[in-house]
């Protein structure tokens, strides 16, 4: 495996070019988040936010799988998630032991995990349904979603990571 | 069959963008540390590129009115201005995409590739929209 990533100029036409190919195929408009919503809803219908009509949700489910397998894919084929840890840029990951990507960090990654959950469904849409597609349809909303991301993730990247490790 | 059929169309697209976010590295949270730190360009040329191809697709389907496969005119719905809940909400999840280096796309890719974390990671998602579902009458959108 090679630590050089594929081209930016060729990656992101790739992913922008799921817009048009989800709107012309399937009549969907690009988002990942809604599947939380989806599958909650699948088992509680309490309170109200989850009793509501899902069927329009369900697609996501099915594109997650598809992620997922994927993920799975790549692990059989020895994908390692803490390869970068010494080939990345500039920034330094020497406080890092054992890698980013080791279950000692656990309460991160479910902690994280909340917040990703509150936050996307907060903001009605992730990078999927704000920053790429909303984006994409020069939407003031996700805008102003794409703009919160950021405040957020500078805030957790100078002012948060630098004291857990 | 026709159901089927549906679904295993979804699935490739999840597979197809699953492939490019991994061999782009953009599901690495060294990758997005490095973003926010203004480390590297590729990141940045990775989201204004995608967005710039987005939004010359709608507008070749706005220009050229293309029709979806059903042959019914595209219809491209802005989500509601909501921007207390907009931002507050976005800078919630930018914390949480700034500690883990995961959104959501690349949340259910860690699942496959190492299930123990993806796991603590769809766990915390569930949680925190669940909380939302909880909370959302009570906090200001």
């Amino acid at each position: 495996m090679t630590n050089e990533p594929l081209a930016w100029y060729i990656a992101g036409p790739l992913i922008g070019l799921i817009v048009p190919i989800l709107l012309i195929l399937k009549e969907k408009q690009f988002g990942v988040s809604s599947s939380y919503r989806y599958i909650l809803s699948g088992i509680t219908k309490n309170p109200s936010y989850f009793n509501y009509h899902r069927e329009q949700d369900a697609w996501q489910v099915y594109f997650a799988i598809g992620l997922i397998l994927t993920g799975i894919i790549y692990n059989l084929n020895g994908y390692d998630m803490n390869a970068l840890k010494t080939s990345v840029g500039s920034v330094k990951f020497d406080a890092l032991t054992s890698g980013f990507y080791d279950l000692s960090n656990w309460a991160i990654f479910l902690f994280g995990g909340v917040l990703i959950g509150f936050g996307s469904r907060y903001s009605n849409g992730c990078t999927a349904g704000h920053c790429i597609m909303g984006m994409s349809q020069l939407s003031k909303t996700s805008f102003i979603a794409t703009v919160g991301f950021f405040i957020g993730g500078l805030i957790a990247t100078y002012f948060i990571i630098p004291y857990l490790f | 069959m026709k159901k089927l059929l549906n679904i295993t169309s979804f699935i490739l697209l999840g597979i197809y963008f699953a492939i490019v976010l991994t061999e782009a590295q953009a599901i690495s949270w060294y990758r997005i540390q490095e973003m926010f730190y203004f480390q590297s360009f590729h990141m940045y040329g990775l989201l204004g590129s995608a967005i710039a191809t987005g939004a010359l697709s709608l507008w070749i389907i706005k220009k050229f009115k293309i029709k979806n496969l059903n042959h019914t005119p595209i219809e491209v719905k802005d989500k509601p201005f909501q921007w207390k809940a907009n931002l507050g909400g976005g800078i919630i999840f930018g914390l949480g995409w700034g500690l883990t280096g995961a959104c959501s796309a690349p949340l259910f890719i860690s699942l496959g590739l190492n299930w123990k974390i993806g796991f603590l990671l769809l766990l915390g998602a569930l949680v925190g929209t669940l909380v939302y579902g909880v909370l959302k009458d009570k906090i200001p959108h």
